[in-house]
């Protein structure tokens, strides 16, 4: 069957309004800060042109900012400044060359916002604070929402110059107009307040402005929010209205939706691996229902058959996947190619990509090194070639061995267990951690294609590695666990397992079973913890998690994590406690385990009497192979018969992702 | 180093030692105010940018007698903040800032840095490097352990950043062992557990790199350094016993002229500059002992909350320093130690220690500034407050408080005729009512401030005086110009009661405050309800407990008084409550307030719980005062009155609109509602 037979309508071409696509895949908008002093950059191009060679079917770009009242986060590019157009014709010409249209989304976060880069009051339709900015922004006077208007219409000429196939309105969840939509956030009495033709009264007036700015030539689409799930906000009855009024209007092309505000309920919006896939095509499936304009559908999108299926269900007639694209730019040219079991999929884990967006970094992906800078071009290898061998399965060192072997090289992989995937095998073992896996899923398959050469259950020992003389070693040896001094030696990692006192790992690996009460120390912020609390747990564990930082899982509430967590935790009668700092551990009477703690705020102390405590605590590098071949070149004094890298956990135990950059860099210094 | 000869019995027409000059090896100091690294996020890209030099070239006019330079990292693998110099790439910014500061004979040092495991891997997307892998506390990331070729580029970047410093024409440069400092993390058993040489001699790199400094910049140039004397840790970090040690051995080397003490280690990074609830001039035993410890062989600055010319001349007067560093209350008053050489120490504006704007290590990259001097920082783009206008008018400012006072000192300052009128007894507005409760006395200093420029300036006051449209009306008739600064109301939250329930008292914040005192609220519980994670809320239950009111505070977030985080005053707040026994009750909606309970809603899961409330103390946001507006849309208005914020919004909104009424010389004064769309007005004007 021929690859495009395999999906029904995923490349089925559409008109959309002026505008046919050749597929139905959007890589929708989202933010990148990839901007620079308000500017669109080199490599918002290069990220865009990556995705358009890729084959998607459609671009819209981050947004673009309508006014200077509106400027929430450092790196917005200022749309209001004509700058801009320069920088947004590099990104059009990048995008056109593969055929592909790409329109500018544009947009004004209205109350979602603060004065810190702007100096000005937050523009709103009434003074409701924002629950994140949480600064009460001034109510838009009439005079200033007749200048609302008139930014959009300039900014979308600035579009139209910049060579921009057309514009997309944010009304769904970081917007001004949403802010007029909602009743959670209007509370005016005038004509732009009370009924719901009221409320979009703003909207439509942008419409007729865009639409004039821009003539009939270009697509003018508009992305509605579907539900703010938030008290008192805007429902999916009010969605459809609101999609009706806009194509009555006659100037509007499609219709994109999303579900949350950005500002409140953003675990919605960028859901995580815990939501289900297509969380949100309720959206789509009722606006489209009520109008005749195409209909974009969101929502953890992770692979054509699905977005095909979502397609031939009629829930929607385009499927924006954003995520999917950010791992892998080639996700439709894979699909198109019948190769879809080579797409490097999303793992939804938001932590290189939605989690940077909220600390002001640029967006890149756990498991795509090249995401967020393919404005840098790689240097070409020294020598290709070269025997490389790698010490490890594990991200880092599979990594190290895909961009290698991608490179020229010939790689040997050394595994000492009998599978690959290192501590990722761990964590994603705890079942809402499944996707996880995906990670070293893809990079095994990866390394397959390759031709690497994966030898498992093969232990590297220097003297190997000092007779078979490789060009290149890097080491990917991972890390250990390492008993915390609190832990006073109870620890019961490997050998003498059975003591009440174990690490992580030991649950995961089965080394260890608790049972009855558990203690879980959280010294590290993250999933760690909050899995095997979660793991136990359904065990029939009673669990509390103790920290000594001031929230338990600190780091789920950059990946969006947050919120699940402690919904589960509370389901499983998880307690959590905080400020806490272990100062020893005793045998109790009945072969569990006294955990001593000091409230260190005030310095008073706190006992657990449990039956085991599981230290999430950090990990020591295992580094013993780098030191013995450290040690040879030191007793030949002299240099290394092969250039010696470390990557990952064994040069600092971290997370995933250093171990991905660092296996990349490793292999491209070569 | 001698004494500073200034005592206390000194006449009032001595000048105040601080304004002495200080010889510092070949050279002279104009005065002993140092100005002290910090972040400021003012870098371009890596470099030193034309807005450092203009924010180091005003201190340096103002008197400033040595600046120490943004910190700049000695390693390209040193990236603890986006915008965070780079020594290598700082040449050029360097070379224009000597260039700059040279008319006013401030010495320039440049800081030279490396954050070792304190830094942050997201910019350089590599790992971090430290004497061992001791996770950091803030970031609980683990860093690599350096060895030995790691540890010689670091001694060689400290040089050749050093070399670079004094090749664009600096003076010297200073080297950062202090609070969030690899070198610091080398000095202390809390993060150096290496089994080399480098462990048994913790000072062994700090000598390397001072030896390497010194030879790099030669005789002339000076060389200063920044030591944590105390990691408030004594369990294993640097105690001030060890740091005198260290001193009277870096000292020996003969290679320092300056040593700068601080404190603060890995659990306390913020007690290194912390707000107004430690108090001010905390180092001054410490930095005594260190002085003693270095017997003469090199210049002591006192560092750490050194707010006031009075107390830093008491310093030096009292021996404690031969210098005073004095940083952010150089942000709040560029100008202090001209003000104190010319007599008029009371006029210096006052630093608040709020740490609301001046504190900017934020993954926000917020640019410096001051709530009470929003131009700090923006030196390249806001226009000076001096300066006389060309037409000198009659102006009206109604309100009193922050913003008012602001709009009316600058018209007055520029040569206006001001009459600012207040419906209250007193000036300060919501400010003064936020200056309650333990720490936050401060905040009055202020108004109080601003009372006595404007009182000096001219400025006529009428108190208990309500302003109505048709004063306005007659104002604009006369020609007076107005602006209206008239603060917030309660947004009068309600609380629902459950039926037939007894109803329970519910006080706004502000009103709780001006009360003045917790006997007007009725026995029992307290409830204090914050949905705004802000200093209002920590303040008034701190005040309460101390009443020794049983206290709950409210809020829906995980961790109280999340705003609290940019100044730094996060966890220390976390700790004041609960040493206070203040009840923390997170992640709470209330959703139910009667018969002596409030029901609280946890905002993921809806689970509901009951807790004892007698009263509740309201500390959400409030509303504007607009009715004056409403009536004559369009009359320019700062503030709160625009939307209820903080004072820095409304000093540079008060600010902006004073200039404005200079510079619409000749255009209308009112722009009508009706004018076309784009036309600026009111607050909006400026963009």
């Amino acid at each position: 069957m021929s690859a495009t037979g395999r999906y029904q309508y995923l490349f089925s071409p559409l008109r959309i309004g002026p505008l046919t696509v050749r597929n139905r895949v959007v890589f929708s908008a989202h933010l990148t800060n990839y901007a620079a002093d308000g500017l669109p950059t080199e490599q918002h191009a290069a990220y865009y042109a990556a995705r358009a060679a890729g084959g998607a079917g459609l671009i819209i770009t981050e947004e673009h900012s309508t006014h200077p009242t509106d400027w929430p986060y450092e790196k917005l590019i200022h749309g209001f400044n004509p700058a801009v157009i320069p920088g947004y014709r590099r990104i059009t010409d990048a995008v056109h060359a593969h055929g592909t249209p790409i329109l500018a989304q544009i947009n004004h976060n209205g109350g979602q916002a603060s004065s810190m880069f702007s100096r000005q009051p937050v523009w709103a339709p009434s003074p409701v604070p924002d629950p994140l900015f949480r600064e009460v922004p001034k109510a838009l006077e009439p005079h200033e929402i007749r200048e609302v208007v008139a930014g959009y219409g300039q900014v979308a000429e600035h579009c139209a110059a910049g060579g921009f196939d057309g514009i997309e309105l944010q009304c769904s969840h970081s917007s001004i107009v949403r802010g007029f939509l909602s009743p959670a956030t209007n509370k005016r009495t005038d004509g732009y307040g009370g009924s719901l033709a009221n409320r979009a009264r703003l909207l439509l007036e942008i419409v007729d402005a865009v639409r004039a700015a821009i003539g009939p030539a270009l697509v003018l689409g508009v992305r509605i929010c579907g539900d703010e799930l938030i008290e008192g906000g805007t429902t999916i009855d009010d969605a459809v209205a609101i999609a009706r009024m806009v194509e009555a209007s006659g100037k509007v092309d499609y219709i994109n939706t999303s579900i949350g505000v950005a500002t409140a309920t953003l675990y919605m919006i960028e859901a995580s691996m815990q939501v289900p896939p297509g969380y949100a095509m309720f959206i789509p499936s009722a606006i489209r229902a009520a109008v005749s304009l195409p209909v974009v559908g969101v929502g953890r999108f992770k692979d054509p058959l699905q977005a095909d299926r979502a397609l031939a269900a009629g829930q929607a007639d385009l499927i924006g996947v954003v995520r999917g694209q950010i791992a892998d730019p080639d996700f439709v040219a894979k699909a198109r190619a019948g190769h879809a079991t080579d797409i490097r999929t999303c793992l939804s884990c938001n932590q290189e990509c939605v989690g940077r967006m909220g600390l002001n970094r640029w967006l890149g992906c756990i498991e795509n090194p090249r995401t967020g800078r393919e404005a840098i071009t790689l240097p070409t290898p020294r020598r290709r070639g070269q025997r490389v061998f790698v010490v490890g399965g594990g991200p880092g060192g599979l990594q190290a061995a895909v961009t290698a072997a991608e490179r020229g090289h010939h790689v040997t992989l050394f595994e000492r267990s009998d599978r690959l995937g290192g501590q990722v095998q761990l964590a994603a073992s705890v079942p809402s951690r499944a996707e996880f896996l995906d990670i070293v899923r893809n990079l095994i398959a990866h390394a397959a294609r390759l031709g690497v050469d994966v030898k498992l259950g093969a232990e590297a020992d220097a003297d190997l590695l000092l007779a078979e003389k490789p060009d290149a070693v890097i080491l990917a040896t991972g890390a250990a666990p390492n008993p915390p001094w609190w832990a006073g030696g109870a620890v019961s990692s490997g050998p003498d397992a059975g003591r009440r006192v174990v690490d992580v790992r030991d649950v995961l690996e089965g080394r260890a079973v608790p049972s009855g009460k558990v203690v879980v120390v959280d010294e590290l912020g993250f999933h760690q913890a909050t899995s095997v609390a979660e793991l136990l747990a359904d065990r029939g564990c009673q669990v509390e998690v103790i920290t000594n930082g001031m929230v338990v899982g600190q780091d789920l509430g950059v990946t969006l994590d947050m919120e699940q967590w402690n919904v589960k935790a509370a389901a499983r009668g998880v307690t959590q406690a905080t400020d806490l700092v272990p100062m020893g551990t005793a045998p109790a009477d009945d072969g569990g385990v006294v955990l001593n703690l000091q409230h260190h705020p005030t310095g008073t102390d706190q006992t657990r009497t449990v039956d085991w405590v599981v230290c999430a605590v950090h990990q020591r590098a295992e580094d013993s192979l780098y030191k013995a071949l450290r040690a040879k070149a030191g007793d030949a004094a002299g240099e290394l018969p092969f250039s010696l890298t470390r990557v990952g956990d064994c040069l600092a135990p971290r997370r995933a992702h250093a171990a991905v950059v660092e296996g990349q860099r490793a292999a491209v210094s070569l | 180093m001698t004494a500073i000869d200034g005592s206390p019995g000194a006449s009032p027409a001595t000048p105040p030692a601080l304004t002495r000059p200080l010889a510092l090896r070949a050279r002279t100091a104009p005065s002993r105010v140092l100005f002290g690294p910090h972040e400021t996020n003012l870098a371009r890209r890596r470099e030193i940018s034309d807005r450092h030099v203009a924010y180091y070239a005003r201190r340096a006019a103002g008197g400033a007698g040595v600046i120490v330079t943004e910190t700049a990292s000695v390693t390209a693998d040193d990236w603890p903040y986006e915008r965070a110099p780079l020594a290598a790439d700082c040449g050029q910014g360097w070379a224009t800032l000597a260039a700059a500061v040279r008319p006013h004979g401030t010495i320039v040092l440049a800081g030279l840095g490396h954050a070792g495991g304190q830094g942050s891997s997201a910019y350089s997307q590599a790992a971090l490097w430290a004497p061992s892998p001791v996770a950091d506390a803030a970031s609980r990331e683990l860093p690599a352990e350096l060895e030995r070729d790691g540890i010689d580029a670091i001694v060689a970047g400290f040089a050749a950043g050093a070399a670079l410093a004094v090749a664009a024409g600096l003076a010297g440069v200073e080297i950062d062992a202090g609070p969030l400092a690899l070198l610091r993390q080398f000095h202390s058993g809390l993060t150096n557990h290496r089994g080399d040489e480098y462990g048994a001699d913790r000072l062994l790199l700090t000598r390397e790199v001072l030896t390497a400094v010194r030879a790099a910049i030669g005789d002339e140039a000076i060389l200063s350094l920044r030591l944590c004397c105390d990691e408030l840790a004594p369990w294993a970090g640097v105690t001030p016993e060890q740091a005198a040690e260290q001193v009277d051995a870096l000292a020996g080397l003969g290679l320092l002229d300056l040593l700068v003490v601080t404190r603060g280690g890995p659990y306390s990074t913020t007690a290194y500059r912390p707000t107004s609830h430690t108090a001010p001039t905390f180092n001054r035993d410490l930095c005594a002992a260190m002085r003693t410890a270095a017997a003469g062989r090199l210049s002591v600055a006192l560092q750490g909350s050194v707010v006031d010319v009075a107390a830093a001349d008491a310093a030096l007067a009292d021996g404690v320093a031969d210098l005073v560093e004095m940083t952010r209350a150089q942000i709040a008053d560029p100008e202090l130690v001209a003000k104190a050489r010319a007599g008029d120490a009371a006029r210096v504006r006052p630093c608040l220690l709020c740490n609301q704007a001046c504190r900017v290590r934020d993954n926000r990259n917020p640019i410096v500034s001051c709530v009470g001097e929003p131009r700090s920082g923006h030196e390249t783009e806001d226009l000076p407050v001096e300066g006389t206008d060309a037409r000198a008018r009659d102006a009206l400012v109604v309100g009193g408080g922050p913003a008012g006072l602001e709009a009316a000192r600058v018209l007055a300052t520029r040569g206006h005729r001001v009459t600012l009128t207040t419906n209250d007894t007193v000036l300060g507005g919501a400010l003064r009512g936020a200056a309650v409760g333990p720490g936050r006395e401060r905040l009055a200093l202020l108004v109080d401030w601003l009372a006595a420029e404007c009182e000096r300036l001219g400025v006529r006051f009428r108190f208990e005086k309500t302003v109505t449209a048709a004063d306005l009306d007659a104002a604009e008739a006369a020609g007076t110009a107005v602006i209206l600064a008239t603060g917030s109301v309660t947004a009068g939250r309600a609380y629902p009661a459950p039926p037939d329930a007894a109803p329970v008292d519910s006080w706004p914040a502000l009103s709780l405050l001006e009360a003045g005192t917790a006997d007007v609220l009725p026995g029992g519980p307290v409830v204090v309800h914050d949905p705004v994670g802000g200093p209002v809320a920590i303040g008034i239950a701190e005040w309460l407990a101390a009443a020794g009111r049983d206290v709950a505070l409210v809020t829906p977030d995980q961790v109280a008084g999340t705003l609290l985080s940019l100044t730094g005053d996060l966890a220390p707040a976390n700790t004041r409550l609960a040493q206070a026994g203040v009840r923390r009750e997170l992640r709470a909606l209330i959703r139910e307030v009667g018969d002596g309970r409030a029901v609280l809603e946890d905002v993921w899961t809806g689970a509901r719980r009951e807790i004892g409330c007698a009263a509740v103390v309201d500390c959400g946001h409030r509303l504007p005062r607009e009715d004056l507006y409403l009536e004559r849309p369009g009359t320019p208005r700062a503030g709160d009155c625009v939307a209820p914020r903080t004072a820095l919004e409304a000093v540079l909104e008060g600010r902006r609109r004073a200039l404005e009424v200079g510079a619409a010389a000749g255009r209308p004064r009112r722009v009508p509602v009706a004018a076309a769309a784009g036309t600026a007005t009111g607050e909006g004007a400026g963009r």
